[in-house]
């Protein structure tokens, strides 16, 4: 009786582990930031032409300090990224007094062109910024694009958002940090 | 309903299926009742299932190369300019197709294993073991995971299989090793619960499968090998283990079937380590199949994971059943499997593969612990951790080195009892060739510790090795009259079992040079070569040329010549390029190799080639003795060949001149 | 570069004065690729960042190199990066709280084995110098025979199980 006892007690341990496995999907797509509740690091990047006049030529992050803000990486070769972008506009358009949005072109080299097009085919009013070398999403440790992290007033990050974002998951989001 | 390829193939795939739930409901009440019919009907059926599998293979492979995009995996998997040669390996490119693939060679092997085992109390039980397995693969491939699925709108074109795949012939080869390996692990497996069934747990089950058994290792160590050779000639990275978790799982059957095909040699002679043997086996098995549902259900992350959605769940079921079935049988049959076994001594033959099996499973632990810790901790803390390379080297090099000390002495050791006089001698001469191997290196300039201390366990061997020959041809050399050559190679023709696996261990000292060397000592850097311009590299000088580009069937290369100088003369052409396949996207940069017994010089793009830069980015990589690793399993694999022919008697035993003299004497 | 016309020039120079260099345009040494081992590649699935040909591993591979120059150690590059991306990123799990489980247990196990072969051989050991018992009847029946054999068999000959000699050799 103990063997069998024991027989049952390691294949049932393997198998919850297991299924717990099963359960969570996909591993390290989801890993949590590790700059939760710490101040996001501050960039200096060029900014796109469309924003020369409004920001000009470099955007520093540090300048914006004390508003929220909500930065989202993304890549012109990145298809999720087509998806969430009239999102991200939509919710620039109704919370861009507040609340900071920018986008960080990242993860390609030399691709303005391509980032043009982009930024043009959603018509995105918010600044786009250019991490042509990659520092900046490996500085806030990016696991793929998209990502977005919003940015409470303080400079501290509340939350990381890997994937798509939608009009939901935004707007929860954004009252969250006008809170 | 029309008939397409595709329903074709579902009826084979279903016919299949159907016959293999009868023989193994035949088989298993045959083997019940003692029915001889029952049991000659459950044989011949398994022949059918054979038949009707490879039917539904044929009907793939027509498929494919008929691009029939009717047939839902000829339209996720292939493409119509793909090679021909492509088109036949993406059977199993992906995950529904290699399961066919398995259930395949399952069936083919329970086939021959009805038809050519002997009529033994064993054969009815483990023909409905492996015909409970069958069921299982082939109930995946007819229902869960068809391949087959008509598709009302079929595409034009596919995507084409996964670049990485289309890269090397390798592709053809390794998979069907692997899997030949792992079906032949089955067979004793399969044996193992007959012998616990009928309660016969003694030596028959294991002789009856000796030569599987050693047919299945040896297909599952050339399956692993040649993996790290694939990988070194296509990944790019100069390298040819990552301890990946789909690496690790085919690495754990094979340890512990290694501890086994050791171990069993302690039953037959000294009817001792039953248990030993049966759980080994039980493990072995329970691997394999743990290793097939973590590489499909996508529960750790890897390069090699290959599956999704409802396979996962259906080979953890399946996981759980051979486990609780496997385990449940040793535990209720325990009294009969357990050792009441005498020893006489620690230091004997017995007390080393005793060890053998210790350090094996403690390897085997390592293993599983450092693949699954990710998943444990995930579920018990929520963090997300990586346990990687330099983990598992660090762990287990000790391990390995004492593998390889007990691989030297083990054969030197007697049954029973070592005499100490011998033993005391034996040890010395080993010593000494360790010693002046190590000594060697040291003297050469090698410091590292692991490097030169497989040096000096690769002389400890070859010592032994030496020892064993001479202790066995020369004494017959004496006896019988002949030449030391002629009575070696006599003396190899009749003591396959012997000189196979003199040959086998010799192959292992080979391969572990070769792996100490390639990395203690391997150099790895990146360099800029503009046109024209000769850069220098350890004892090379390295010039690249220009850049070229070319189109084959079903894919484009973009890559740089360069020409590589020894001492100003051009010893070679290397052409390191990027390969594009068809739609995807992904690019694989495929590596240039230049092949010599001490090193290779191993050239890969790193970045693009840019038509119009005046330079171009190559990582380089020299890897002194990385040959030594692929020339061991060759050698590996040729001794497993030499054990597994029968022996056979060269003629009279002492040479006619010297029978004369002693008639005379 | 020297074949631009000047305006692109002034271009290049200005974007180049942003601070863009590109970074394949280096040279990597050894030390990059032997840190880069135990780093894991962010955006691939399981690969170090010596491995992987994807553009982040690229440039981390720049930012290794970079940080070599500038002095900092093996441990400091790494915890660069495990700053910004967690333990996750480190392919040798540090060695702390529950993560010591893994490196404990393989040693654990390997010396538990130890033990327990020491103690399995002892008592197979001990099983086989066991005299076996032998009822007094049966004792004078086997000297009886002996005798009879003309054996000159001892006094002796019954008490204790003759010595074994070692098999001959194979």
């Amino acid at each position: 009786m103990r063997r069998v006892a024991l027989v049952v007690a390691i294949v049932g341990g393997l198998s919850a582990l297991f299924v717990f496995g099963l359960l969570r999907g996909a591993p390290d797509r989801n890993v949590p930031s590790n700059l939760l509740g710490r101040p996001v690091p501050t960039f200096v990047l060029p900014v796109y032409e469309r924003y020369l006049a409004d920001f000009g030529p470099r955007l520093s992050l540090a300048d914006h300090v004390g508003r929220p803000m909500v930065i989202n990486f993304w890549a012109s070769w990145c298809g999720p990224c087509y998806v969430e972008a009239p999102h991200l506009e939509a919710a620039h358009r109704r919370y861009g007094d507040e609340v900071l949005f920018i986008g960080v072109q990242t993860q390609e080299r030399d691709a303005r062109v391509a980032g043009r097009a982009f930024i043009e085919r959603f018509d995105f009013t918010f600044p786009n910024v250019i991490d042509d070398d990659s520092r900046v999403s490996i500085a806030y440790g990016l696991f793929g694009v998209p990502e977005t992290f919003f940015v409470h007033a303080d400079g501290t990050l509340d939350h990381k958002h890997v994937g798509p974002v939608d009009a939901r998951l935004l707007t929860e989001r954004v009252e969250a940090l006008r809170r | 309903m029309e008939l397409s390829l595709g329903t074709l193939g579902s009826a084979a795939a279903a016919l299949a299926l159907g016959l293999s739930l009868y023989a193994l409901v035949a088989g298993t009440l045959g083997a019940a009742r003692r029915d001889a019919r029952l049991q000659t009907s459950a044989r011949l059926t398994a022949v059918a299932v054979f038949l009707a599998t490879t039917t539904a293979v044929l009907v793939m492979q027509a498929a494919l190369l008929t691009d029939d995009f009717s047939v839902k995996y000829v339209a996720e998997q292939s493409r119509i300019d793909a090679p021909t040669w492509v088109k036949v390996v993406t059977l199993w490119a992906a995950l529904e197709g290699s399961v066919l693939l398995w259930a395949w060679l399952l069936t083919g092997y329970t086939a021959a294993l009805a038809m050519t085992t002997p009529n033994h109390a064993l054969r009815a039980w483990a023909l409905a073991v492996m015909q409970g397995v069958q069921v299982f693969f082939l109930g995946v491939v007819a229902i869960v995971a068809n391949p087959f699925v008509v598709l009302a709108n079929p595409p034009f074109d596919g995507p084409g299989a996964n670049p990485l795949l289309q890269n090397h012939w390798m592709m053809a080869v390794h998979p069907v090793l692997m899997y030949l390996g792992f079906v032949g692990l089955t067979v004793p497996f399969a044996f193992a619960m007959a012998a616990l069934i009928t309660r016969r747990p003694g030596t028959e089950w294991m002789q009856l499968t000796r030569r599987w058994t050693l047919a299945g290792w040896g297909f599952l160590t050339a399956a692993i090998i040649a993996g790290g050779w694939w990988s070194y000639e296509v990944l790019g990275w100069g390298g040819y283990w990552a301890w990946d978790p789909v690496e690790n799982v085919s690495f754990m059957p094979w340890l512990t079937a290694t501890a086994f095909i050791h171990s069993v040699q302690v039953q037959e002679r000294r009817r001792m380590l039953k248990s030993w043997n049966v759980l080994l086996i039980v493990l072995t098995f329970s691997l394999t199949i743990l290793g097939t549902f973590l590489t499909r259900s996508g529960v750790v992350s890897s390069v090699h994971a290959f599956g999704d959605g409802p396979v996962g769940p259906v080979f953890l079921a399946f996981f759980v059943l051979v486990a609780l079935f496997s385990l449940g049988l040793v535990a209720w049959r325990w009294d009969q499997v357990r050792d009441r076994a005498e020893l006489d001594a620690a230091v004997s033959r017995e007390g080393a593969f005793l060890l053998v099996n210790v350090l094996f499973l403690a390897l085997t632990f390592t293993v599983l612990i450092g693949t699954l810790f990710p998943l444990i901790v995930e579920a018990v803390d929520g963090a997300r951790v990586t346990v990687g390379a330099p983990f598992f080297d660090v762990v287990s090099l000790p391990m390995w080195m004492l593998v390889l000390l007990l691989m030297g002495i083990g054969p030197l050791l007697p049954w029973r009892k070592a005499e100490t006089q011998s033993l005391t001698r034996n040890l010395a001469w080993m010593l000494a060739g360790g010693g002046l191997a190590a000594g060697a290196a040291l003297a050469f300039g090698l410091r590292e510790v692991y490097p030169v201390l497989t040096i000096g366990l690769a002389g400890w061997n070859l010592t032994s090795l030496a020892l064993l020959l001479a202790g066995a041809v020369v004494p017959r050399a004496r006896l019988t009259g002949r030449s030391l050559a002629s009575a070696s190679v006599r003396y190899a023709f009749e003591q396959r079992r012997k000189v196979g696996s003199m040959i086998v261990h010799f192959g292992v000292v080979v391969v572990a040079l070769g792996i100490a060397g390639s990395s203690g000592y391997r150099t790895d850097v990146q360099l800029r070569l503009p046109y024209g311009e000769r850069v220098a590299f350890n004892q090379y000088e390295l010039q690249a040329l220009a850049p070229f580009s070319e189109r084959t069937a079903g894919r484009v290369s973009v890559g740089v010549e360069v020409a590589v100088f020894q001492a100003g003369r051009q010893v070679d052409l290397l052409r390191p390029h990027i390969n594009a396949f068809g739609t995807s996207s992904m690019t694989v940069p495929t590596a240039a190799v230049r092949y010599t017994p001490g090193h290779d010089l191993y050239l890969s793009i790193a970045g693009a080639v840019d038509p119009r830069a005046d330079a171009v980015i190559i990582r380089v990589i020299q890897s002194p003795l990385i040959t030594w690793i692929w020339i061991g399993a060759v050698i590996l694999a040729l001794g497993t060949v030499w054990t597994l022919v029968p022996a056979r008697s060269l003629g009279p035993a002492t040479a006619p001149a010297a029978a004369g003299q002693r008639a005379r004497a | 570069m020297r074949r631009l016309a000047p305006a692109v020039w002034a271009a290049a120079a200005a974007w180049l004065l942003l601070g863009q260099v590109a970074a394949q345009d280096v040279v990597l040494d050894p030390r990059v690729f032997e840190i880069g081992r135990e780093l894991r590649c962010p955006t691939c699935v399981a690969e170090s960042v010596s491995e992987s040909n994807a553009s982040i591993a690229r440039e981390m591979r720049q930012i290794i190199q970079e940080q070599l120059d500038a002095g900092r150690t093996r441990s400091e590059i790494l915890g660069f990066f495990q700053d910004r991306y967690g333990d996750w990123i480190l392919l040798e799990p540090p060695r702390r709280g529950l993560l010591l489980l893994v490196w404990l247990l393989p040693v654990a196990a390997a010396l538990g084995a130890g033990a327990g072969l020491v103690a399995l051989m002892r008592r197979w050991r001990a099983a086989g110098e066991q005299v076996a018992e032998v009822a007094p009847e049966d004792l004078a029946r086997v000297r009886a025979a002996l005798a009879a054999t003309g054996d000159g068999g001892t006094a002796d000959a019954g008490d204790r199980p003759t010595p074994r000699t070692p098999a001959p050799r194979p």
